[in-house]
């Protein structure tokens, strides 16, 4: 179904609702009066014919009124919904009062809303109505102001601290260790000891906190506390423009670093209406899923270190050290890419690389099974996952999983296969699925064993890439970005799940609104709602298998 | 054994304590500073404290290609066995409390090490709304190694030069520039 198509629908069932169909937009988006909101989510959600389930993303835009304009500004609070089952999505849209931006919850209808309205409360100071709990997610608890508000001024000191460099020049840096700003003690409660785990903890990949409260060994509760990684990297992109943002996608994730390339460039390109030539797309692919190996390389190895098997993780560092050296000859780096621009990439992958690829190909492909049997089929491996932490299919949408997380829960969706981009449909590759290997579908073993077989079609993709890639050029050559006034969201498949990119764009040389939409921040959500009756070191288990990252919950 | 001189049994094993002539024990004389310093800089526990892309690369050095561990260098969890703090990436003013807390809870003598450009000075995020500056407004630096992220050579090169420092410790006193000397 089409946007507009479900505009219609929207206007037969709740009349009055809709005030704007804005068709001309990339992404059209139907803009609702603010008091109706919860009324049309209901419907889209449970009309047999929307069953839009799935909530991609809400994020909020700050529009102060121009100086020399008569319209009064406003901050938009935007929706993005999906259906895996009908292919089809629509963006919904408020317009609120800037001096006091107040809307309906939808976090009941949705339960991954929770955080995204926590977010833009945080930095855009919209309140939601009815929410459970709204408090800062990113910033400090007790941090002034949103910083995402166009009209934001840094502060100049912290608790004392100061915040720019200069300053810390002049005043001299700390010769001993400066005092405390906040006492980060848990607070007792009656009845449950109170613990935090985190941010600084080996399980916890990067700096996440989990306010635990247990009884025993049997976890009551464990909240999620995050933050602690939040560059402000949105706000940095409005202000560094779109060429500038490229290195700061490397940071947004960086063990997958390749996707937020592509997902910028497929961003921006589509803003520009700009072509790829094909052995760029070739070099982009080749590239991804390269990293997407070595990423799963991580995240399947650490899971076992967490599990307290050091070696499998120690094969994988070693093979993830000669993905690095390819990285480094295709692209100068071996971590943060910033291999991708816009028309292209930044250089072609000579042919000698393409023979060391193969190489480690061959030489990789046996260590697939070497690792197996040296962890896979372990026997305390297996009893820490089978049966852990399961996820059903409904929970998985509802919670905005995605990735090999959702699809571990038997839901076959891969971004790549479904909303096809760049040059994947030429490929033939398997959607891999949870396949319930020791009984139950969607538990932590089903997760780990979808990043293992992922693996191996990554494999599959490069082989066919490399025996396909045409002669031609890498990139072409693409003026200054500077798109017309629009909106776009592009995604793509990232080793964490989809990872989108929303941009506003408003006619200069940097964008006026840029979201990233990834996939642990979701991922995040639902281990409140697992957590309940989970053994402690369970937790760790499902932190791992999850393979969230801190810099892409916090960005 | 084709390198074995003529005439010595192969299979003999050497003394356990060297002996100078018949029987008298070899003697080693050295000052207690560089014993303690010594074993000190070959010993050296980092803090496992990845917080951004850097601890991706300071995993990478601990792996088989770099081994650290051939100098003694292996991580820890807990900041009370460490040596060293290895502030491996960015440091938010939501973290900032956290790095205080841990380096409190190390025993001297403890070095910092400050990791890639953002834990130097920001880096990157240096106008980010959320970043600290530099972790060297929050605690002392001894060692700044730069890069964004550093490679696992220069994270290498930086911790020899962690262990030149350790070297010119006095084991009777603090160590110099904490205040007591």
């Amino acid at each position: 179904m089409t946007p507009a198509e479900i505009r219609e629908r929207v206007s037969a069932a709740c009349p009055g609702a809709v005030e704007e169909f804005q068709a001309d937009l990339l992404d059209p988006v139907l803009r609702l009066r603010p008091d109706r909101l919860r009324e049309v989510c209901r419907f889209l959600r449970d009309d047999p014919g929307l069953r839009l389930h799935y909530l991609r993303l809400v994020t909020g835009i700050d529009r102060p009124a121009a100086a020399d304009s008569e319209t009064p500004g406003g901050i938009d609070v935007v929706y993005h919904l999906w259906s895996y089952e009908l292919r089809h999505g629509c963006q919904l849209r408020v317009r609120l009062d800037r001096a006091n931006p107040v809307v309906e919850t939808v976090s009941d209808l949705w339960p991954d809303a929770n955080w995204y309205e926590r977010e833009c409360f945080d930095l855009l100071g919209v309140t939601f109505a009815g929410h459970p709990g709204l408090t800062r997610l990113l910033m400090p608890a007790d941090w002034v102001g949103h910083p995402l508000r166009k009209d934001y001024a840094r502060p100049e000191r912290y608790h004392g601290l100061p915040t720019s460099r200069a300053t810390v020049l002049a005043e001299g840096r700390a010769a001993e260790v400066a005092p405390a700003m906040h006492d980060t003690k848990a607070q007792p409660i009656e009845g449950y000891l109170r613990l935090n785990m985190g941010p600084h903890h080996p399980a916890t990949h990067g700096v996440i906190n989990f306010l635990l409260e247990t009884d025993g060994e049997i976890l009551k509760k464990a909240t999620p506390d995050v933050g602690y990684l939040h560059r402000g990297i949105e706000k940095l992109a409005e202000q560094v423009g779109y060429v500038g943002t490229m290195p700061y996608t490397d940071r947004v994730d960086y063990l997958g670093a390749m996707f937020t390339n592509h997902g910028w460039a497929l961003a921006v390109e589509k803003l520009l209406g700009v072509e790829v030539p094909r052995r760029a797309e070739f070099c982009r692919v080749i590239a991804s899923e390269l990293n997407r190996i070595a990423s799963h390389l991580i995240s399947t190895g650490s899971l076992a270190m967490d599990l307290g098997a050091f070696t499998p993780f120690l094969h994988w560092i070693r093979e993830r050290e000669t993905i690095n050296d390819i990285m480094e000859r295709i692209c100068g780096a071996r971590l943060t890419y910033n291999y991708l621009r816009f028309g292209g990439v930044s250089r072609d992958i000579d042919p000698e690389t393409l023979d060391k690829i193969k190489h480690w190909i061959d030489h990789f492909e046996p260590m697939m099974d070497e690792f197996d049997r040296l962890i896979s089929s372990n026997e305390i491996f297996v009893r820490r996952l089978a049966g852990v932490a399961v996820i059903s299919p409904a929970d998985a949408i509802a919670y905005g999983l995605v990735g090999p997380n959702l699809r571990a829960s038997g839901v076959a969706w891969d971004t790549r296969r479904d909303e096809p981009y760049s040059i994947y449909p030429e490929f033939a590759f398997d959607v891999v699925t949870g396949r319930a290997v020791h009984g139950t579908l969607g538990d932590a073993y089903d997760r780990y064993d979808c990043r293992l077989r992922e693996i191996k079609e990554s494999l599959k993709i490069l082989r066919q890439a490399m025996a396909a890639i045409p002669e031609g050029e890498a990139r072409v050559k693409v003026p200054r970005p500077k798109p017309a006034a629009n909106e776009v969201y592009a995604r793509v498949e990232g080793p964490r799940g989809e990872c989108g990119f929303y941009v506003v764009s408003d006619g200069t040389e940097k964008p006026y609104r840029a979201r990233f939409r990834t996939g642990s921040f979701t991922a995040m959500t639902i281990i409140e709602h697992l957590s309940p009756g989970l053994m402690l070191a369970d937790l760790v288990a499902l932190i791992g298998s999850l393979d969230v990252i801190a810099p892409e919950i916090d960005r | 054994m084709t390198d074995t001189p003529a005439g010595r049994d192969p299979t003999a094993q050497a003394p356990l304590c060297p002996t100078g002539g018949d029987s008298a024990p070899l003697v080693v004389t050295t000052r207690i500073d560089d014993l303690v310093n010594w074993s000190r800089e070959n010993s050296i526990w980092y803090l496992l404290f990845a917080t951004a892309c850097c601890g991706i690369e300071l995993m990478q050095t601990g792996g088989p290609r770099t081994d650290l561990d051939r100098f003694g260098a292996v991580f820890r969890s807990s900041p009370r066995q460490s040596d060293l703090l290895i502030v491996a990436g960015t440091i938010t003013y939501k973290m900032a409390d956290r790095v205080r807390l841990i380096y409190a809870q190390m025993a001297e003598p403890r070095y910092v090490m400050a990791m890639g450009s953002c834990a130097n000075c920001g880096g990157l995020f240096q106008q980010s709304y959320s970043v600290v500056p530099g972790v060297d407004a929050i605690v002392p630096v001894d060692i700044y190694l730069p890069g964004c992220p550093p490679r696992p050579e220069a994270l290498n090169e930086a911790i020899l030069r962690v262990q030149d420092l350790m070297k010119s410790e006095h084991w009777a006193s603090r160590r110099q520039g904490r205040g007591n000397p």
